[in-house]
This record gives C-alpha cells, structure tokens and sequence, in this order.
C-alpha cells in the first residue's frame, strides 16, 4: 500500500520574515491511520499543516498520492485550530454545509455523522463551543475527503465533548477509511486513539508508535523541561 | 399625498437611478459586513475625490474618470496588504486622507472651476443624467451577472478564505473581481448619495438586515428590500420636505436601522 500523502524535506519560512518555522520534515502517512503531530507551542505543528495545505508556501516536496486510480490529487479535509470566520453571521448550518457542498444528502450525512442534523436550521451564533467544533469536523468531511487535517481541535471545547469528538474521529477512520493527521497537546489521546506519532520541534525530534515514542527522555528531548510520565493504560 | 412626481422626468431617473444602485450596494454590503472591511467602502468612496477631479481637469466624463481611478484603488490596497507588513486598515487610514486631499487641490488647480463641490460630497440624484442611468444599467447587470454566478464561491471565501483555498475555489480571481464591482458599485452610489455618505447605502441596508434575518436566504432578501424602501422614500421625503436627497437617506437609513436594533433586542428578551 502507497502513503496518502509523502513530506520530503519541508522547509517553511514566513513572508516578511527571515525567521524558518520548520526545517527539513519528512514523513508519510499510510491510509486509513491516525497520525499525531505533537510538539511544544511555537514549535512549528501549525504552520506545518498550512504548509501541507498550501496556505503557506515551502520548500521541499508535499506529495498525496490518490488511492483511486486516475486520481491526481486528493480531497483534503481541514478542521482549524480556532473559527476564523464569523460565527454571529446569519446562516444555518445547512446553508454553511452548502456553500461547498451542492449535494444536499451530503450535507444531511455529514451533519448526522456529527450528530447535529436536528440542528440543521438552526443558526451558528446558537451553537455551543463543542457544536461548533463539530461544525467544522461536519464541514471537513462534508465533500468525503481521503484525508482529513485537525490542528488542535480540543482548544476551547470541555472535555465530555473532547471525548465525544476523539470517538468520532475514530469512527471516521474505521467507517469511512479516512486517513487522520491530527496536532494535539492531549497525549492521552495520542496514546489512545493514533496510530502513530510525530514529534516536531522545527525539526522531526522522533516518529513511530506512541507506545514506543511517548519516554521521558523524549519529552524532555521535544519540551525541555524535566516532565514526569505517567502511563496507563485504558479499559 | 399625490403621485405628481412620478411624472417630473428628473424624479424618475431619480427612482431608477437610486432603486438599481442602492439594491446593488445592499447586496455587496452583505459581503462588506462579513470581511468587516466596511472602512474599505470608504476609503474607495473619498479617494474617488481624484477620480471626479481628473474627470474635470481632463473633460473625460467624471463618472468614468472616477470609476477608472477607483478601480485602479480597489487593487492598490490588496496589493499594498501583500507587499507591506502593514494592517489593511492602517493602509486605508493612509489612502483615504491623501487620495482626497489630492483631489481638492486638483479642483482648485483647475481654472474657472466653479462646480459645487457639495454635490460631489452629498450626491446630486435629483441630476443624474439618462446616459449615467444607462451607464448605471449596464454596470449593475455585469455586477449581477457577477454574483448570480459566483457569488456561492465569493461567500465561502468570505467567510474562511483559507477554507477556499483549501477546497479548491479560484479565490485571487474571484476576489479581483469582487474588488472590481465594489468599486464600480461604490462609484455608482456616489451620484445618489455621494463620497461621505455612499457608506450607508453599503453598509447599513444589510447591518439592518443582519439584526432581523433569521438564515442568510432571509438576509440577501432582506438588505436590498430595506435598501430600495429607504431610499426610495428618501428621495420621496426630500421632494416633499425640500431637503437634501443624500442626507434624506443617509437619515432615514439610520432610523431603520435603530428600529431594527431595538426590535431585534425586544425580540432577543421574548
């Protein structure tokens, strides 16, 4: 099996700025994974994933690879870090799911996969902060994409919605045979639910599977600080 | 109240002229409020200022000089955005003082130059030509061809542009165009209500509407319905009353909205 998607030595500087968020990364997703990206703040996670998006431009190669044949590039599915739109603007979540989707039954699965089609009429500006996360997890699997990018989702929402959020993703994965590059502060969750780690610090520090990766020595490596690691394990 | 006026050739070009422009302009406000770029309306609207005088000093027709200049404006600013390290709205703080500074010394430059510059400060609909109306026609249906077609696009990239990029939509072409006809829009609304007061054809229609609507179908029905009642019964009121037509509207566009501030607060309680 080919990797969804292949980062050969990703380079990032910002415009306006001589400063390199991220230098020489490469790695690759198999399909149907879920993949953790972890790292301190400011250690390059985000602009990476803009990046990988093309929102940013880079050095290096960023290459996905379409599972279907005569495919040339992927749907990609993305769910920010934070709304960057204007969530008091009058608009349903159907008529939000609409304005990239014409496929109305598509618009009805996506918004009942994150159970919110009861919702569907209802304004945004209604919405709690874990209904608008799932909003956008609703928005980026509304056109079934391959591969679906979340930049740390778990910002602003409690942690019964957390949990209900990681099920999905997991759901999504197992369901639909989608392919998951998640960034996250939680590694309770990268121990629980990814397939495979990541740790950036501008550079690649480590990767492979977080029962391997997640050490001490790792974490004072990637955070710089002397961390005490507790492990567990789940029921 | 007799209906005499709609008889006086000048009121109804007044009618068409205003009606066509201020439905426009509420349409592409709904747009303006959600990128809250309302100071860009203004800053194209003052700097036009040079457009209108270049039209006199060269004796090109000011509504083209001013399209022509207001134009070339709406691309500066994005152009400025990307090339400087500088927020939009400093650029606009910027543009917005020089640009009509520029345009008054123009016109008092120009010899035997007597105009009233109040009517390009406050608008003269009550003067709008039939060539201007079909020149505002014309406009106004490229614009609506415009919106029917990719205004879904323009909205999404609207509201997340990098959403759009992500998804694949054209955002630098549709944004271009989108600059485009805000500028001409803006330029056309200059005759009815002129430079300082083009603004509360722009925004204020769909602020109002945005108080009221209950989905986004409800807010592109309702702001360029507000926009064409204000205005038409300003230029109404304005006959009837001897006032001003540009300010007639810019007030009664402001009652509207409060009293659709203070049902939508009453409405908030029940």
């Amino acid at each position: 099996m080919n990797p969804l998607l292949t980062l050969t030595n990703v380079s990032i500087t910002y415009p306006h700025s001589s400063f390199r968020a991220v230098e020489k990364v490469s790695f690759s997703l198999m399909p149907k994974t879920i993949t953790a990206l972890i790292g301190p703040n400011g250690s390059g996670k985000s602009t990476l994933i803009k990046g990988i998006l093309g929102l940013i431009p880079h050095t290096g190669s960023v290459r996905f690879s379409s599972q279907n044949k005569g495919q040339r590039s992927i749907p990609v599915g993305y769910v920010p870090q934070r709304f960057s739109f204007d969530t008091t603007f009058p608009i349903t979540l159907s008529e939000f799911l609409h304005l990239i989707c014409e496929d109305t039954q598509s618009v009805k699965a996506s918004l009942a996969e994150v159970q919110l089609l009861d919702k569907e009429h209802s304004l945004l500006s209604t919405l709690s902060g874990g209904q608008l996360q799932r909003v956008l997890l609703a928005r980026a699997i509304v056109n079934n994409p391959q591969l679906l990018i979340l930049d740390e989702p778990e910002a602003g929402i409690d942690v019964a919605s957390e949990m209900s959020f990681y099920g999905l993703l997991d759901h999504l994965v197992k369901e639909h045979d989608m392919t998951i590059l998640i960034a996250t502060h939680d590694l309770d969750i990268v121990s629980t639910l990814a397939t495979n780690a990541l740790c950036i610090n501008k550079t690649l520090v480590c990767s492979g599977p977080p029962q391997k990766i997640l050490t001490e020595s790792m974490f004072k490596h990637l955070y710089g600080h002397e961390l005490q690691f507790y492990g567990h394990h789940h029921t | 109240m007799d209906f005499a006026l709609l008889t006086l050739p000048f009121m109804q070009r007044a009618f068409i002229g205003g009606g066509i422009v201020s439905v426009l302009l509420a349409c592409l406000g709904v747009f303006v409020v959600l990128r809250r770029s309302s100071f860009f309306g203004d800053a194209i609207a003052h700097s036009s200022l040079t457009g209108v005088a270049i039209g006199l000093l060269t004796g090109i027709p000011t509504l083209i000089s001013a399209t022509i200049y207001s134009i070339g404006v709406s691309f500066f600013i994005p152009w400025m955005k990307d090339k400087s390290r500088l927020p939009v709205d400093t650029l606009l703080g910027i543009l917005l003082p020089v640009s009509m500074a520029i345009g008054v010394i123009i016109l008092t430059l120009i010899p035997g130059y007597r105009a009233d510059l109040m009517s390009f400060l406050f608008g003269s609909i009550l003067g709008i030509s039939w060539l201007n109306i079909g020149f505002t026609i014309l406009l106004s249906l490229a614009i609506g061809i415009y919106l029917f077609f990719w205004g879904k696009k323009l909205l999404a990239l609207s509201f997340d542009s990098d959403y759009a990029v992500i998804q694949g939509i054209q955002v630098s072409k549709i944004d271009l165009l989108y600059h485009l006809a805000l500028a001409v829009s803006i330029v056309l609304g200059i005759q009815v209500v002129g430079i300082i007061l083009v603004n509360a054809l722009l925004i204020i229609p769909s602020a109002t509407a945005r108080l009221l609507a209950r989905s986004m179908k409800d807010l592109f029905i309702l702001a360029p319905i507000i926009a064409f009642v204000t205005t038409t019964c300003g230029i109404i009121l304005s006959y009837y009353l001897d006032l001003p037509t540009g300010p007639a509207i810019g007030v009664l566009s402001g009652m509207v909205f409060v009293s659709a501030f203070i049902v939508s607060h009453i409405r908030s309680k029940s």
